[in-house]
């Protein structure tokens, strides 16, 4: 099982967060958080790098996928687009992962993290995971490319069908899912499903969903106290261990911090002169810089309705099941991404406008994006009837050929003097 | 050789009230005469919407589809953004240009982003007075059945409670009896297709299809039933290079496939949504209710791209090859249909398996299919035709 | 008081010198290989004097360059301040240069509200045009005008401009040939079309100016009208616009004792 196994990229990743973490120490304005994270992602990749020689399965998943079913059965989980992402961010690969994808006969307008995904495993640059696992949770990229990298990895594949809408009927669709999604992963892996854990995760995720939602609401302090370089950090939480301690122990963290920061009135920048919405993701190689960029503006990005902001509802540990399925519901991604884009999700956007004091809002078209990209002008307009201007910015997640940062910066600058001029 | 084709066509009568049909859409003859009698029209988007519930209450279905060429889509490019399908763009551009300014609702069914998208901009902007949207189950399982019944039970009683009007079972079962023997008779003329030399090109095959879509279904049965007596007594073979079978997602421009054949092949069938895909399962009763019966034949329709798993639509695929005596496949993909491109890694190899040669063609809906697409099926014909030897 | 807009386009330096709010003077120079020393003279021939002690502001795409202004602005503000200055109603307006299009839009009180562009499109810009005109083989003057003779156009479908390139030698080169002025009728208009596709995103209100070198072509411009569907504004010397909103800003920075 070990020696032939492919972990070279996974020991390169965690290789680069300890020494980023090496450095980040050694900094006395690093930020604690920071730190955590990268811990947080060395704790994620090490334990996937282990998972065989350990006796355990690994299974891949890709965005918005309850993880935390697979924790309470103590398999490997393996997040697919992340994984991409890391290798792009830190490894700068992706140009390699993508030409593979593309010799595989995947179109260029397919998502590129999904097209890396397939070059990935193609490549052999991670372990082989013993499952497959995706599903249609968030768009037609998500459900579509499991066939093929089961067909790379010769691994046994379940799709997990999240419906459309949010009805009782429909619940119950999705717990009948998640009951056959566990039935198929205990004869595939030897592993049963431990329903006490997986009511003690759920205990901790809608503590975790908690946290996300105080986090989200210490940032409407003005200054604000939270800069566009943890986003990503933010997300990762949930991505890498919804239900487990160390999501509860970074988020925690991060808003102790953010807490301190608010009730001592200290920003981001100061001056903060201008307070920004963002619409979808920056390109991930940019985020860094978008903060220096930022920064030298004197603007803060304060809200991310589509990824930061949680739906309101409890998790009832009782009714474990249920309550994953709930989740899947409550994810800020499903008011304006899947399911019935109407006034639920148009309210949001002029709330989190007035709510977090929102001076403009930028929106990443990314191109690989359809059903986000459809809603730029529905956004645009309802930013516009509550005056707040929105720069659009076409993009790619993770091929850095599409956006320079001399570009982005000249952008910002542009938009900056708009709202300085008005 | 110019004035026998003209002779040979004007045996196939028919067939220009079917592109009479499709030369005035939207505004047909007869969708412009049930709208003045007070009918219904309700536009629906994609196989997954039940239309005989639709017909059952009295309305007229009408398929939702974009120009018939390829065009400027200036409107849609801001509403849509350019990175959507073009059909999606297309059927968007039409709805805001107000060319379906009759429709009294547009059923949609939640098959993929480009779909979803379209329904929610046309519900945001064009004021069409009844909408609805169908969640659809990606799976064919019990569950997944049991969720879309349930699905169609909503859609009807939302229906009902626009129309004024209860859909009674023996409404169904009628709806039923009609959609059944359209699919029977596009299943009699597809047949003919697969003779040696058909009587019947792609291109002809493709104007009933579409003039399907555009007009009532027992007017429709009735001039196929006319034209099937025409062809079955015409004389007509056509003779080609090649047999070919084009696939993909949607398809209404006539020109592309007369392309193709104007080089000597001939598209003897298609698995387009547009084509097989529509019509080849039909309702089957078989002791269930008429709802109950409509569900099941719509959930396990021969799938589209978007169903899982694939191998079920690839065997479909596979099927038709076999039974059309298929010699080559075009795969015509439009730019940005995320399930269909994803399908290529997955179907071109099991094509291999079976030896039929595969021209993947990227393109944008309406395309007539000349200068690049030419030179490249000719290439393909050649190509196959040296195989063969 | 005097003071000075440099506009550092792809093509050309352009030059406007205000003085109490009329245009005193103003130069376009080729940029060539160096833009300061380009710069420099077109300085020189708007009767800018060495040594003058005027307020100037830099913009355009080669501002990075003019390291002897300090006092640098967006494009996009320079053409809000410019078209606005020259057409007080416009809401939106149109630059279409030599390497890019960008269309801005004003709102009640003259200030930008918001703007697209086709940053990554040679589509629809002054280099394509040429190339066009260079595929006809004739001037651009010459084309211009033969596009108001066009009875119809043939469909460019391609959003491309290298394969619009294709589809045009094919037009040019068909038997029988496709009319020129036909031909000149179809580039403009799918031209046009990139432009009205920027247009709706920032959505379309009257009135509408167009800038740039491109607005000198009459036949563009008069296919732009009937797609949009009113008259348009065009400056007189439409190039300078930007440099000359650049100028505005310089003497609004001088009120306000903004030196950087």
């Amino acid at each position: 099982m070990t020696g032939t196994e492919n972990s070279s990229q996974i020991v390169s990743l965690i290789r680069t967060f300890k020494m980023l973490n090496r450095f980040n120490r050694t900094r006395s304005d690093a930020r604690q958080s920071r730190i955590l994270y990268f811990d947080m992602l060395t704790e994620y990749y090490t334990q996937i790098k282990n998972a065989h020689d350990a006796g355990k399965m690994i299974a891949s998943h890709p965005v918005f996928f309850p993880a935390e079913i697979l924790y309470a059965m103590d398999i490997v989980p393996m997040h697919t687009e992340m994984t991409t992402w890391m290798d792009a961010l830190f490894l700068k690969e992706q140009g390699e992962l993508l030409a593979k994808g593309a010799e595989l006969g995947l179109a260029p307008e397919i998502c590129s993290p999904h097209r890396g995904v397939a070059g990935m495993f193609a490549l052999q640059k991670v372990p082989r995971p013993d499952i497959i696992l995706w599903s249609n949770l968030i768009c037609d990229n998500t459900a579509k490319f499991g066939e093929l990298v089961m067909q790379i990895t010769g691994s046994p594949g379940y799709f997990l069908d999240n419906p459309f809408q949010n009805s009782p009927a429909e619940m119950s669709y999705l717990v009948g899912e998640l009951k056959d999604m566990i039935h198929f992963l205990e004869q595939n892996t030897g592993r049963k499903m431990d329903y006490t854990k997986l009511s003690d995760i759920v205990v901790r995720m809608d503590h975790e969903i908690e946290l996300y939602r105080e986090i989200s609401d210490l940032r409407k302090a003005v200054p604000c106290p939270m800069s566009i370089d943890g986003y990503l950090e933010l997300l990762g939480a949930d991505y890498m261990f919804p239900g487990q301690p160390a999501s509860a122990k970074y988020l925690t963290l991060l808003r102790d911090e953010l807490k301190i920061q608010v009730e001592s009135g200290r920003g981001v920048i100061s001056p903060e002169r201008f307070r920004l919405m963002t619409l979808f993701i920056p390109p991930l190689y940019l985020i860094n810089h978008l903060a220096d960029i930022y920064a030298g503006l004197g603007t803060v990005s304060v809200v991310e309705p589509m990824f930061t902001r949680w739906s309101e509802g409890r998790l009832d540990p009782s009714k474990p099941l249920e309550s994953i399925a709930l989740k899947s519901f409550l994810l800020p991604e499903r008011r304006s991404m899947y399911g019935l884009f109407g006034q639920t999700a148009i309210n949001d956007i002029t709330e989190s406008a007035e709510q977090f004091k929102v001076d403009g809002a930028v929106y990443w078209a990314f191109l690989g994006c359809r059903h986000t990209c459809a809603t730029i002008k529905i956004i645009k307009e309802t930013l516009n009837d509550v005056d707040v201007p929105m720069l659009t910015i076409d993009c790619d997640l993770v091929d850095p050929t599409v956006n320079s940062k001399e570009d982005t910066q000249s952008k910002f600058q542009q938009f900056i003097e708009l709202l300085e001029d008005r | 050789m110019l004035v026998i084709v003209e002779m040979i066509n004007t045996k196939l009568a028919t067939l220009d009230l079917f592109k009479e049909v499709n030369n005035t859409f939207p505004k047909t003859k007869e969708i412009v005469e049930l709208k003045s009698k007070g009918k219904k029209v309700i536009g629906w988007l994609c196989t997954y919407v039940p239309e005989e519930i639709i017909h059952a209450a009295g309305a007229l279905p009408v398929r939702i589809t974009g120009y018939g060429q390829e065009v400027e889509l200036e409107d849609a490019n801001a509403f849509m953004y350019i990175n959507n399908c073009s059909f999606s763009r297309s059927c968007l551009q039409m709805g805001l240009k107000g060319e379906y300014e009759y429709l009294d609702g547009v059923i949609g069914s939640s098959t993929c982003d480009g779909a979803r998208r379209l329904f929610d901009l046309w519900c945001h902007y064009i004021s069409t007075p009844f909408h609805h949207m169908i969640s659809v189950p990606r799976k064919y399982t019990e569950q997944a059945h049991t969720l879309y019944y349930d699905q169609i039970v909503l859609f009807k009683k939302s229906f009902e409670d626009f129309m004024g009007i209860a859909i009674s079972d023996e409404a169904l079962l009628d709806s039923v009896y009609v959609y059944n023997e359209s699919r029977r008779l596009l299943k009699r003329l597809y047949e003919l297709r697969k003779l040696e030399n058909p009587p019947i090109t792609g291109a002809e095959t493709m104007e009933i299809l579409n003039a399907n879509f555009r007009m009532p279904k027992e007017l429709f049965n009735r001039y196929l039933n006319k034209l099937l007596e025409e062809l079955e007594t015409s004389g007509i073979e056509h003779k080609c290079r090649s047999r070919l079978m084009v696939t993909g997602s949607v398809m209404n421009n006539p020109e592309f496939i007369k392309s193709i054949e104007d080089l000597g092949a001939l598209v003897v069938t298609d698995e387009l949504c547009t084509g097989t895909r529509y019509w080849s399962d039909t309702v089957v009763l078989d002791g269930r209710t008429p709802l109950n019966a409509i569900s099941r034949r719509y959930l396990d329709n021969f799938p589209c791209a978007r169903m899982v798993p694939s191998d079920e639509r690839f065997n479909r695929v596979l099927d038709l090859v076999k039974d059309y005596r298929v010699d080559g496949v075009i795969s015509q993909i439009i730019r940005y249909c995320v399930p269909y491109a994803h399908d290529v890694p997955l179907i071109t190899p099991r094509l291999k398996v079976i030896s039929v040669p595969t021209l993947g063609l990227d393109v944008e809906y309406g395309t007539s299919g000349s200068g690049q697409i030419r030179t490249r099926v000719q290439a393909f014909l050649e190509m196959l035709e040296a195989k063969r030897k | 008081m005097k003071t000075i807009g440099i506009d550092a386009g792809s093509l050309n330096i352009k030059v406007v010198v205000l003085d109490d709010n009329k245009i005193t003077g103003y130069s376009i120079v080729p940029a060539g290989d160096d833009g300061t020393a380009s710069a420099k003279q077109a300085l020189e021939n708007a009767l800018v004097l060495q040594g003058d002690a005027c307020k100037t502001v830099a913009t355009g795409i080669g501002v990075k360059l003019l390291t002897f202004v300090p006092q640098q602005k967006s494009i996009t503000t320079c053409l809000a301040r410019g078209v606005r200055f020259l057409f007080p109603s416009v809401k939106l307006s149109i630059d279409m240069g030599a390497e890019s299009t960008t269309v801005i839009k004003l709102n009640d009180k003259g200030r930008l509200a918001d703007w697209a562009n086709h940053d990554k499109c040679a589509s629809g810009t002054g280099l394509f045009l040429q190339q066009m005109a260079k595929l006809m083989a004739m001037p651009i003057a010459e084309m211009s005008h033969l596009s108001l003779k066009a009875q119809s156009r043939p469909e460019i479908t391609s959003t491309c401009a290298v394969f619009a390139e294709s589809e045009v030698i094919s037009y040019v080169h068909r038997m029988p040939p496709t009319p020129m002025p036909d031909i000149a009728a179809g580039i403009y208009y799918s031209v046009v079309s990139r432009v009205m596709s920027l247009c709706k995103r920032v959505g379309i209100e009257k009135d509408i100016a167009v800038t740039g070198g491109v607005a000198l072509n009459t036949g563009l411009v008069t296919i732009l009208e009937k797609e949009i569907g009113t008259k348009v504004m065009v400056p007189e010397v439409p190039q300078i616009v930007a440099a000359l909103g650049a100028a505005i800003i310089a003497g609004e920075n001088a009120q306000k004792g903004i030196t950087q």
